[in-house]
């Protein structure tokens, strides 16, 4: 319409220039983190303290005459309860890095007032949070694996039985349904401003049905159903298969991976299509800004 | 010259007779709780966190212990009761630490500071709200616990009860003290705390018998720690077994001790810290 | 005739807010932000938004930088569609909107001019010769590469700045972008304004500092309640009071005097402007200041008003936004809760 136009300044949309959006975001991301040095060991050393708990619990019944290897065995299919215990926390903390790496990525946003920053530029959405989720995928997967080796050192697991290739695709195919979900409680996050102790606990009611402590069989029958309905539960259970003798859902480990196909095809675009409404509905109201 | 040679005018609208005092504590305390109801989600989210939590160890401990396995409700018992410890320390460590460090970041702790509200009260009324809140949570899951395993041992509560109570004060104390250091922290603050968390969760033996730690570890560490003691006790006199760390009449002296030294010391490094935050103005810096 | 490069047709924004007045029991209640705002920024000028907190200045700009979607009506923005062309709207356009807040603390200025250039958009060779165009525009070398948490507010503002100008837009919009530096740094800024200005760049400035607009803006537009109530050249706004003076009268003024004065004939208006340490200062509008004052005085001394200063002073946008509401710049009317306006929320 009846407007002057001006140009676009060094505005210049190309595919190497959406790369550079993504790319960026990624990169700072990356250095932000690395100024946090802290939080960055804390975070390998969470796990094996969460492996500990359970496993401090087994170490001192079986001293005093439990069975307990024999028992865990008998319920899981492994009497390495310590790998067991070791596999089952490092995936609840890739599950829960994932989950605030990206849903208060936005909160973090909001209160340092960079979300309006990042939402007036004419960087695609999708970009953005592929460099954000581009950059928790590599966290994640690093903090896996750093943590699984210190915690086999701590607790005397073997880190290299089993199938240690099929175990890392179940990791890194597991990850990308994660991914959706953490864009709905990225999107729950936008909305209820107050949501960090409900993310908190919907991160424990993952961490519960994905079976960090105990195989998921052993939950009672309409739970075991929900348990299966996460993916994280089919990603665990995939690692402790592919690692120890657990046994997959289906019997052969590429069903249980095909079935972690599925679902990471579909929970990302679930995920960000539900993050995308939630945003469209808050400008509509009150705007990105407020804290 | 006492007045320093002023005059003087009195305070205003400012009293500062010991009800006044009181009144203040409670007017703290009330926007506590106004701020807690604010955060309706958050009750009810905290709340299904803990059953989760202890629900995992449940499991975890019932495959331990093989199908029809003897001992459930003893181990169960160990577990919760030291369950109960750790629930005090954990709220107690990030409601004191997490406020001040909140209220550093919004700006409203200088605000606070400009009013002559006695310190003791502004650190007193958060936690008070607090504790209360964590022993209906506590209760609640006890009794869901108590009615999954059918029944947990309960010896000699009264002992018990007295026992928790000086461990709530000497946690308090830590808290006081974990403050101090979250002044000066700011940032870095919130891994203090998880570190604070997770040292004590394991280092007091909080979710297993002290037996499972080694004994280098025993020794140099955790018999260091008076909280241990608090544990120790606490969970023998309910579980109705003999402490693993000390005789009990002596544990009980420790703990008590604890209760009593721990606030006064902690209140000390607080102001300590909070001076020298004075001194370097960071008070309402983030 | 200039041609506009943002036409705002019809635009209205309506906020529901909820009250908490009882435990879990909010209260709805409509506050209409923006009442069919119809305004055309020309190609190529300074022009000023003012008004009062919680006017709707922070909603219009909202409203066109895509942060928000208006309830109603449209805008044009460098020929491009505000709801349909999202995109190449915020590819026309640079932003300051929260001062200081908007940068990342951690990462240092050159990364975040780095970061946010690649959010534009601007390709690699051309953001690492913007950035070194701009560390001399502004002088940024000295905090260049250090992490912003570093800076001071001043630091954090002109960085800010920078990166309003990264992508090197056709359109900024500044919004009261000198609110927290000094004196001098807030002239610095003035001028790099007025220089973006002549190499072609339209300036959409808000501020509630009356000398800067006077100073900067080509046309400014007074937005009260939501609605443009006056809109042009800061010398017809100030002509269009049909007054020659203001007498400003400082001292201890009890209430309901300006309402006295005001009746006086010839007197236009009376406002009490500013309070401060129990004084206030009385802006009295007529068409003679000097002819009037001794009636002035008369009514004030009937009143008990002790008188410790008189000033006469040449006519200001500040008189004219008093003439236009009867009320001084300072108080605040907002009706949006606070956490709506966003940015920094103790700007007076």
């Amino acid at each position: 319409m009846g407007t002057a136009i001006a140009g676009l300044g060094l505005y210049k949309k190309t595919p190497r220039t959406s790369f550079g959006v993504f790319a960026s975001v990624l990169k700072a991301r990356l250095i932000i983190i690395s100024r946090y040095k802290g939080s960055l060991i804390m975070e390998l050393f969470m796990p094996i303290v969460f492996a500990a708990l359970p496993i401090m619990l087994g170490v001192s019944l079986a001293s005093g005459g439990t069975p307990v290897a024999e028992n865990w065995k008998i319920s899981s299919g492994t009497a390495d309860f310590r790998a067991f215990m070791l596999i089952g926390a490092c995936t609840f903390s890739v599950v829960s890095l994932m989950t605030w790496l990206v849903g208060f990525w936005v909160r973090r946003e909001m209160v340092t007032g960079t979300l309006e920053s990042v939402w007036v530029t004419p960087a695609k959405k999708y970009l953005v949070i592929g460099g954000v989720t581009g950059y928790a995928l590599i966290r994640a997967f690093t903090a896996f694996i750093i943590s699984f080796l210190i915690g086999s050192l701590i607790f005397g697991v073997n880190p290299f039985q089993g199938n240690i290739l099929i175990a890392v695709l179940f990791i890194m195919i597991g990850l990308l349904p994660l991914w959706g979900i953490s864009f709905m409680f990225g999107a729950l996050i936008l909305k209820v401003k107050e949501a960090n102790s409900l993310i908190n606990m919907l991160q424990w009611v993952l961490a519960f049905f994905m079976g960090v402590y105990f195989p998921v069989t052993v939950l009672p029958g309409f739970l075991r159903y929900v348990a299966l309905s996460f993916p994280p539960t089919w990603m665990t259970n995939g690692v402790r298969a592919s690692l120890l003798e657990v046994g997959y859902f289906f019997e052969h480990w590429y069903i249980d991976l095909a079935i972690i196909f599925v679902f990471a095809a579909v929970v990302p675009l679930l995920g960000y299509m539900v993050f995308m409404r939630t945003e469209k509905r808050l400008k509509k109201n009150q705007g990105m800004g407020l804290y | 010259m006492k007045s320093g040679g002023t005059a003087h005018r009195g305070f205003g609208y400012s009293d500062h007779s010991r009800k006044q005092n009181f009144f203040t504590f409670l007017s703290m305390t009330k926007k506590q709780v106004i701020e807690f109801s604010r955060y309706p989600i958050s009750f009810v989210a905290e709340f299904s966190q803990v059953l989760l939590i202890v629900g995992m160890f449940m499991f975890a401990a019932i495959i331990f212990i093989g199908e029809g396995g003897a001992g459930l409700p003893r181990i169960a018992g160990i577990m919760m009761y030291g369950f109960v410890l750790n629930m005090f320390l954990i709220f107690v460590l990030w409601e004191i630490g997490f406020s001040v460090r909140e209220e550093q970041y919004r700006g409203t702790l200088e605000s606070l500071y400009l009013s002559p509200v006695n310190k003791f009260s502004n650190l007193t009324s958060r936690i008070f709200a607090i504790v209360v809140w964590t022993v209906g949570m506590v209760g609640i899951a006890l009794v869901v616990v108590n009615y999954y395993v059918g029944g947990l041992p309960a010896e000699n509560v009264l002992l018990a009860l007295f026992l928790l109570f000086f461990s709530i004060t000497g946690i308090l104390g830590m808290g006081f003290m974990a403050a101090s250091l979250i002044l000066r922290l700011k940032e870095s603050a919130n891994l203090l705390l998880n570190v604070l968390q997770f040292f004590f969760m394991i280092f007091c033996a909080m979710f297993f018998p002290f037996s499972a730690l080694p004994p280098e570890i025993l020794n140099t560490v955790t018999r260091w720690i008076p909280l241990s003691y608090g544990v120790d006790s606490f969970r023998s006199v309910l579980v109705g077994q003999s402490p693993e760390l000390m005789a009990l009449e002596w544990e009980i002296v420790v703990v008590v001790l604890f209760g009593i030294l721990s606030p006064i010391v902690g209140y000390y490094l607080y102001r300590r810290g909070e001076r020298k935050a004075r001194l370097k103005g960071t008070l309402g810096e983030y | 005739m200039p041609r506009a490069i943002i036409k705002v047709q019809n635009m209205s924004k309506t906020f529901i807010s909820k009250e908490r007045k009882k435990f879990l029991r909010p209260e709805k209640r409509e506050i209409q932000a923006l009442k069919s705002v119809d305004l055309d920024i020309y190609d190529g000028e300074i022009f000023g938004l003012l008004g009062p907190n919680g006017a709707g200045k922070t909603t219009l700009i909202k409203c066109l930088t895509t942060l928000l979607i208006p309830t109603e009506g449209t805008a044009w923005v460098n020929g491009f569609n505000l709801q349909k062309e999202e995109n190449l709207v915020r590819a026309s356009l640079g932003c300051m909107l929260m001062g200081e807040r908007g940068l990342y603390w951690k990462l240092t200025g050159r990364e975040n001019l780095e970061y946010f250039g690649a959010l534009y958009h601007v390709p690699k060779e051309k953001r690492k010769e913007r950035i070194s165009y701009l560390t001399d525009l502004l002088n940024l070398q000295e905090f260049l590469d250090r992490t912003v948490e570093t800076y001071s507010s001043g630091q954090k503002m002109i960085m800010a700045f920078a990166k309003s100008l990264v992508n090197d837009a056709p359109i900024l919009f500044l919004d009261e972008p000198t609110v927290t530096m000094d004196v001098h740094a807030a002239r610095e800024l003035r001028r790099i304004v007025k220089e973006l200005n002549r190499e072609g760049h339209t300036i959409v400035y808000t501020t509630h500092q009356m000398f800067e607009a006077d100073e900067l803006c080509q046309r400014v537009a007074i937005i009260d309640r939501g609605e443009i109530i006056a809109l042009g050249t800061p010398t017809q706004l100030k002509k269009s009071l049909k007054i020659q003076d203001v007498v400003n009268l400082e001292g201890v003024i009890p209430k309901g005097v300006a309402e006295k004065v005001k009746a006086i004939p010839g007197v236009k208006d009376a406002v009490i402007k500013d309070v401060k340490a129990g004084k206030s200062t009385l802006g009295v509008m007529c068409d003679n200041s000097r002819k009037l004052l001794p009636k002035i005085m008369e009514v004030l001394l009937e009143n008990e008003v002790q008188i410790e200063y008189i000033q006469p002073q040449d006519i200001t946008l500040e008189d004219v936004f008093i003439a236009k509401t009867g009320r001084a710049l300072s108080v605040d009317t907002s009706e949006v809760p606070e956490e709506e306006k966003g940015g920094a929320g103790g700007r007076v």
